[in-house]
């Protein structure tokens, strides 16, 4: 499968606006119908939790790095009006969780990376990357992205993997400890984890509203 | 020393979609098998999640114990080193990757099976592809009919029937070859998305039809219709309306009586008497080393495993490994991804589509551009690929969409309003091409890389195919034809950036009547070892346009049926 391999192009921009079906369609009405098509199975649309609440593990970035962290996960995904940014939505949180557990091989290319990304502004703007403004933030991201950080071999390939780990972060069930309040699943209007979908919830003409719900239940360590 | 347990009549090596089709009419015919699976039984209610990180991210349905440290190493040219990924979707469990597989269950077309004969009367020689290796399979289609529709009604597969005995229904595949009767249960439930698309598609003169698959699109033998909750893909389903073979043909196998499934048993070697003839398998279970002898073996592992058993089974009668005395085993090896890696188009529509939920096999398909469905003179290619539309779409896959030229990068805050307007309006289609067997393509043992037990891991060498390439390039200009007819905005499109170890792995024990240049016979058992069959997709001769699954499982049942039928020829 390659469903999020494609190349970009074109240039129009559409100017539909996401028309809510929610007063066809309450959430209320959604939990109540997981009935699957031609079958009288009743599905439970939230799964029951498969564990007790776990503990966090220990962050594997320091508090310093967590910061900068936080600073450069809200580069990619800024707050705005509509909705918090990446860093309030838990993200760091989920890629220390990640970093922990399945992620261990990328521990050193995240902490070096944050250090050669706070060593970076430090070489621009003497001051370390929390401390610059947006604007700066933005221009060494790009020559980040690009490859072309004096003293930052590394930075494309630092980047590429911090980038896929805050849209992980953003947009992980937040059993992981990202997409804090559904923030991430609210953003791009995926209504929730489920085990059955009807006719309705398949329905075009607008986006579906939210049911805010995990895979793993409410009793987890995300919210 | 080996511990020797008492004889069986059959031993079956993997109960994934292969071998655990095969129990059935062995079982049935009232032999005595042992299954033997390196995995064990899955728990559908409690093993599988609604969740992107289990699945996608960190792959933990589709990484098995066994598999996971035997991955295939792979090169592009003999020059090259080959290297070892990290792990490759594949799975240890009674069930296999029947488990986690998209379960799209296709019939190949009945072309799929002489292209060689039917290319030379269409076009002639020049449009067989250099270098290729293709002949036609010692089965046609006809011959594989009763067990493909066996396969339908055992394992359970929803779909339209387009020819019932030569009768063309336009609901159905119109391409297909005739069948003796129409699927056991009628295709998933539809959705908006889909009937757009399916209207789009008979507007430029395709010919849509819905996509059949092993799930239950309603109740059936007691397991309950596909919820459709959209976490088919790389995961189990946690009501078994997917139809694994350990939620159908293996537990029919086992109400037999005949059936005693082992689970946790890594097989090492396939065992030969002076005679040449296989007396049994000898397999490690916690720690313990046990040979267990059988009058007859199934091979039925994945594709490599298949060919990676047979190299490391040597003996004085077999020097270069079990049905390797033509040096014949590893050759035609070639997988789906060898020319498509990459393959594919997208769409951006401007609206919802709202196909978060579904599953990969809720779709729609167009045949109109693969097999021999087109006149293909002065294209240059022979072949093409299946066009594909379908729903279940996951939050971070979503996000990682492309720009579509509509931002400048892939961050910040004009990219932010960018996916919260279009996370969910786009889509991406699948597109599978007909592959052929090339002479730059085999299977071998690696000479670097070996698993913990020392035994040397699969090596592959694949080199670039021109056909394939060209074909799914057509192809995905095709399907971004249908996109702009169901009204996308946008798309992409490309043929495929060159050959990659494949999910749907074939050949490399290719069946064929010729020892030169075949492993196994018309019925899939080692030409010169009668008592050994191989089931599986390493038996295939080429791909079709579509996954190899219900082709690879009614073959399997024709080889366990055949052994039934000569068991005293075959185990004299």
């Amino acid at each position: 499968m390659n469903k999020s391999k494609n190349a970009d192009d074109g240039t129009r921009s559409s100017d539909n606006s996401d028309n809510s079906i929610s007063t066809q369609l309450s959430r209320r009405t959604l939990l109540r119908s997981g009935v699957a098509a031609g079958s009288a199975t009743l599905i439970p649309l939230v799964a029951v939790s498969c564990s007790s609440t776990p503990t966090p593990p220990p962050d594997s970035l320091s508090a310093e790095l967590n910061a900068v962290l936080d600073a450069f996960a809200d580069r990619i995904l800024p707050p705005d009006a509509e909705g918090p940014g990446a860093a309030a939505s838990g993200v760091t949180r989920y890629i220390n969780r990640s970093l922990a557990e399945w992620n261990q091989a990328d521990v050193p290319l995240v902490r070096g990376g944050l250090q050669a990304l706070d060593a970076a502004a430090r070489a621009r703007h003497t001051q370390g990357f929390i401390a610059l403004n947006a604007d700066q933030q933005d221009s060494l991201l790009l020559a980040m992205e690009a490859g072309q950080v004096q003293d930052f071999a590394n930075a494309q390939a630092v980047f590429n993997r911090l980038h896929r780990l805050v849209l992980e972060g953003m947009f992980s069930d937040p059993y992981y400890g990202g997409n804090a309040n559904y923030a991430g699943w609210d953003l791009i209007g995926y209504p929730g984890a489920v085990l059955g979908s009807t006719e309705e919830m398949q329905r075009m003409g607008g986006r579906l509203p939210p049911l805010h719900t995990s895979a793993y239940g409410e009793q987890h360590d995300g919210h | 020393m080996a511990i020797k347990l008492p004889e069986t009549d059959v031993v079956v090596v993997g109960l994934g979609a292969a071998g655990g089709v095969a129990v059935l009419p062995l079982t049935r015919a009232g032999l005595k098998v042992i299954g033997l699976e390196a995995g064990t039984w899955m728990n559908p209610p409690t093993d599988y999640h609604a969740d992107e990180i289990h699945n996608n991210v960190r792959a933990l349905v589709t990484t098995g114990n066994k598999v996971g440290r035997e991955v295939p190493t792979f090169r592009n040219t003999p020059d090259q080193v080959a290297r070892q990924l990290p792990r490759h979707p594949m799975m240890n469990a009674v069930g296999g990757t029947s488990i986690h597989y998209h379960a799209q269950s296709w019939r190949l077309n009945p072309w799929d099976f002489r292209i060689r004969s039917a290319t030379l009367e269409r076009y002639g020689a020049a449009y067989l592809p250099e270098g290729s290796t293709v002949e036609d399979w010692p089965v046609s289609y006809a011959d594989l009919e009763p067990f493909y529709d066996y396969v339908e009604y055992e394992v359970g597969v929803s779909g339209k029937a387009g020819n019932i005995q030569g009768r063309i229904d336009p609901a159905g595949n119109i391409f297909e070859g005739p069948r003796q009767r129409d699927y056991p249960m009628p295709p998933l439930r539809s959705c908006d998305y889909l009937d757009r698309m399916t209207d789009a598609a008979r507007s430029i003169g395709f010919h849509p039809y819905r996509g059949p698959a092993a799930i239950n699109s309603q109740a059936y033998e007691g397991r309950p219709g596909c919820a459709l909750h959209g976490w088919c893909d790389r995961g189990g389903c946690h009501i078994r309306a997917k139809s694994s073979t350990d939620v159908t043909t293996i537990p029919k196998a086992q109400a037999t009586g005949n059936l005693t499934v082992t689970d946790n048993a890594n097989v090492r070697r396939i065992e030969t008497d002076n005679s040449g003839k296989v007396t049994g398998v000898t397999y490690l279970r916690d720690g313990e080393e046990y040979f267990q002898p059988a009058r007859a073996v199934l091979l039925g592992c994945y594709t490599y495993e298949n060919i990676r058993l047979l190299l490391l089974s040597r003996s004085a009668r077999h020097p270069d490994g079990l049905g390797n005395n033509r040096g014949q085993l590893g050759r035609h090896y070639f997988g789906h991804w060898d020319a498509q890696a990459g393959a594919g188009a997208s769409a951006l529509f401007p609206f919802d589509l709202n196909i978060w939920y579904g599953a990969i096999a809720q779709g729609v398909m167009v045949d109109d551009w693969a097999d021999d469905n087109f006149d293909h003179a002065g294209l240059g290619f022979i072949g093409g690929a299946t066009l594909h539309t379908y729903t279940e779409k996951h939050p971070i896959g979503a996000a990682a969409m492309g720009l579509y030229g509509r931002t400048p990068r892939r961050w910040g805050a004009e990219w932010k309003n960018h996916i919260r307007q279009n996370a969910g309006r786009w889509t991406s289609a699948y597109l599978q091409t007909n592959t052929l067997p090339y002479e730059n393509t085999w299977a071998d043992l690696d000479p670097n890389v070996r698993d913990p037990f020392g035994d040397p891991v699969l090596r592959i060498t694949s080199g670039p195919k021109q056909n394939e390439a060209k074909a799914a390039a057509h192809a995905a200009e095709k399907m971004q034809q249908w996109f702009r007819a169901g009204s996308a905005i946008e798309t992409t499109g490309q043929g495929g950036t060159g050959p990659s170890l494949s999910t749907h792995a074939h050949g490399g024990t290719r069946m064929g009547l010729d020892p030169g240049t075949s492993v196994v016979d018309a019925f899939g058992f080692v030409h010169d070892v009668p008592n050994l069959g191989v089931v599986g997709g390493s038996v295939m001769g080429t791909a079709g346009a579509r996954n190899p699954t219900q082709t690879l499982q009614a073959l399997a049942w024709r080889s366990a049926e055949h052994l039934a039928a000569q068991w005293n020829t075959r185990t004299a």
